[in-house]
């Protein structure tokens, strides 16, 4: 009885309900986005970073991993004493370092990763081999795109050029052994990935027994905190990041987009109260005779107040499920902008969808869809009832 | 790199100066400053790599404050500016260097400067300063997609709302625009009332959403400068952003008056008067 009163009332002035339902539906795929946006950065790099396994990485002292071109020497031995640390299960070495392959005559730059192949946790192969020799190596679909190279090639490639002599320096010719999909790197980036040695020997004496970077896993049965602390203390010129602190620094350096997205679902919340709070009340307004009518044959007040609420109720639900479909369309639009941010992985996704994000937008607008319906229907049912009668009757 | 060297004022104390050469001069990052306590006069130790044994004694003759770089934004790292001489040997780079800046007389010159360099200097390339700055910005282009596109949502939002409130505003008063057209007042001069309301309606909105946006930018840029330490200005209300707003909400004013004074005009007065061809579209559920 209820709902069909209100159903009534709704399809009375429809266009009207249908705009109110357009409005909250915007707000609520505003909204949608905004809860995404909040959280989605922070599950996306988390996934990313443990996607492997890996809980910890060492960089050199006072940096983030690949934030600076700082490397960590004496590797070798400082690779020993990791591996021989309790509570340390595998140990990733990374060498990062620009390359150049001959392709005919013009050269091809590409970012170039030097790994352990048995241990390495940054990319994962698609087709082909791993590399397994000193001149082989791996790359990934962007580098084959640029250079036209295929599975199996012989490829030229050097660390570098010398303008005083004008020819290239570590030189080596590497076949091509294995097409990859590495995960740290940005959207169109060129990558290979080869032996370690290989790399360090190609770069000279400013590489010899560096890394860039070390990944960490630890046992199953370690205590992640625990084997940090432990690194930290056996190694004062690095500095060990935990996933925990890396949340940390993204939360630093991003945190423009966690604040943009809170002022926004605030902003959208609001407009979407406003809405609906100013269709129920001139929706009361416009009918305080019917109201005090019901109320003069017994319908009780709170009976009143209950149709009203669902008015608006009904219009922030029936808004919102419309505002979810549109928020993830929305979303995914406002994703693919935000990814193209340059230098970001390409695996990293601002605006994640998660249930949670779904139940929380729902959840927020049925709130403010009955905080919105309270205030005018209970002026409504309150009016006294034999003087809002008469002056309704004389108009 | 840099970085390392910052480390190594912290993690190293060992000078391999000679004490008969006066230290050098340095300037540094304010923030740096700032932050590790240090001031103008103090001497540092400064070395390639963290904890290393060997390291050259310097005095902070300047503080830099850090510049308007969109690039450099969120950059955390800390920096300091040394004699390239002095850059060159504490790093055993050599007789080398990353980059030259030239200035050139401008216009022509720049292009001609590019030229002989780029066909002369075999392994170097010449690139405008500009076109390194449009490619350091990238990312700031990305977010300012990104504001644009949120602005369009907004704007949805926006026109629905007006057009909401236009309803509602027709809905209020039927019976007086039935007295109008029932004294001859035509529907076309109707239409163009309620338009030309809407547009104040509008435009009264936006001057004030200019005020809650000029506020707005002044609380932003005060809170990120403090965040990132620069003096970039992260949101700027500027003459053309505000006519751009106007108008939009001119037009959009305009839009939803014309649809909302459409109901007006296309029922008869008496209609209007009685609301008959409403109550028969909503005729009461019969309770059961």
């Amino acid at each position: 009885m209820l709902l069909r009163l209100a159903w009534a009332t709704l399809s009375r002035h429809l266009s009207r309900t249908v705009l109110a339902t357009l409005g909250v539906a915007v707000s609520a795929a505003m909204l949608l986005d905004m809860v995404m946006l909040s959280s989605g950065m922070r599950a996306s790099l988390q996934d990313l970073l443990l996607s492997r396994g890996f809980q910890l990485r060492l960089a050199p002292k006072g940096t983030l991993p690949f934030d600076t071109e700082a490397t960590i020497a004496n590797a070798s031995t400082v690779t020993r004493t990791l591996r021989s640390m309790p509570g340390v299960q595998i140990v990733s070495p990374v060498l990062g370092a620009q390359l150049h392959v001959a392709v005919g005559d013009r050269t091809v730059s590409t970012t170039a990763l030097g790994i352990e192949p048995a241990v390495q946790g940054d990319y994962e192969i698609t087709s082909g081999r791993t590399v397994a020799a000193p001149n082989e190596l791996v790359a990934n679909a962007d580098f084959l795109r640029a250079t036209g190279a295929k599975l199996g090639d012989t490829l030229s490639v050097a660390a570098g050029f010398d303008a005083q002599l004008r020819s290239f320096t570590g030189r080596r010719t590497m076949t091509l052994v294995g097409i990859a999909h590495f995960l740290y790197m940005a959207a169109d980036q060129r990558a290979v990935a080869l032996p370690l040695a290989t790399l360090q020997d190609m770069q000279g004496a400013n590489a010899r027994d560096r890394v860039s970077l070390y990944m960490v896993k630890a046992t199953p049965d370690a205590n992640v905190d625990t084997v940090l602390h432990r690194l930290e203390a056996a190694l004062p010129k690095v500095s060990a990041v935990s996933i925990a602190t890396a949340m940390q620094q993204l939360d630093t350096r991003l945190s423009y987009f966690r604040q943009l997205a809170f002022v926004l679902g605030a902003v959208s919340l609001t407009v979407g109260f406003l809405l609906v709070t100013t269709l129920v009340t001139v929706s009361v307004n416009e009918r305080l005779g019917e109201i005090v009518v019901m109320r003069a044959i017994g319908v009780a007040r709170s009976r009143v107040v209950l149709q009203i609420v669902l008015e608006g109720v009904a219009i922030m639900i029936v808004g919102t499920l419309a505002g979810l479909a549109l928020g993830l369309v929305t979303a995914r639009y406002l994703n693919s902008i935000l990814t193209s941010l340059p230098g970001l992985p390409a695996a990293i996704d601002f605006f994640l969808f998660e249930p949670r994000a779904a139940w929380t937008a729902l959840g927020l607008l049925t709130g403010a869809g009955i905080l919105a319906g309270i205030y005018p229907s209970w002026r409504g049912a309150s009016l006294p009832i034999a003087a809002t009668l008469r002056e309704e009757a004389v108009g | 790199m840099i970085a390392a060297l910052f480390a190594a004022t912290v993690f190293q104390s060992i000078d391999t100066i000679p004490p008969h050469r006066p230290p050098r001069t340095t300037a540094i990052d304010e923030r740096l400053a700032a932050d590790a306590g240090m001031r103008i006069g103090d001497k540092l130790v400064l070395s390639a790599t963290p904890g290393a044994t060997n390291g050259d004694t310097v005095v902070v003759s300047a503080l830099v404050q850090r510049r308007a770089d969109p690039s450099e934004v969120a950059r955390a790292e800390y920096r300091v500016r040394l004699h390239l001489d002095e850059l060159q040997s504490l790093t055993g780079y050599g007789d080398r260097v990353d980059r030259f800046a030239i200035a050139t007389k401008g216009g022509a010159s720049t292009d001609s400067a590019i030229r002989q360099i780029n066909s002369a200097a075999f392994g170097f390339e010449a690139y405008r300063s500009r076109d390194i700055a449009v490619e350091t910005s990238r990312t700031f282009l990305v977010v300012s997609r990104f504001h644009r596109a949120i602005g369009v949502i907004t704007i949805v939002a926006s026109a629905i709302f007006l057009l909401c409130i236009m309803l509602l505003k027709v809905d209020e008063r039927r019976r007086d625009v039935a007295a109008l057209r029932l004294m001859g007042i035509s529907a076309r001069s109707i239409v163009w009332s309620v338009m030309i309301e809407s547009a104040f309606v509008a435009v009264a909105g936006s001057l004030v959403g200019v005020g809650i946006g000029w506020a707005a930018s002044a609380i932003i840029n005060w809170h990120y400068r403090g965040v990132y330490r620069t003096p970039l200005a992260f949101a700027v209300v500027t003459p053309e952003i505000v006519l751009l707003a106007v108008s939009l909400s001119v037009v959009l004013g305009l839009v939803a008056g014309f649809a909302a004074s459409q109901r007006l005009v296309r029922m008869s007065p008496l209609e209007l008067l009685t609301g008959r061809r409403e109550e028969r579209a909503s005729q009461p559920v019969p309770a059961r």
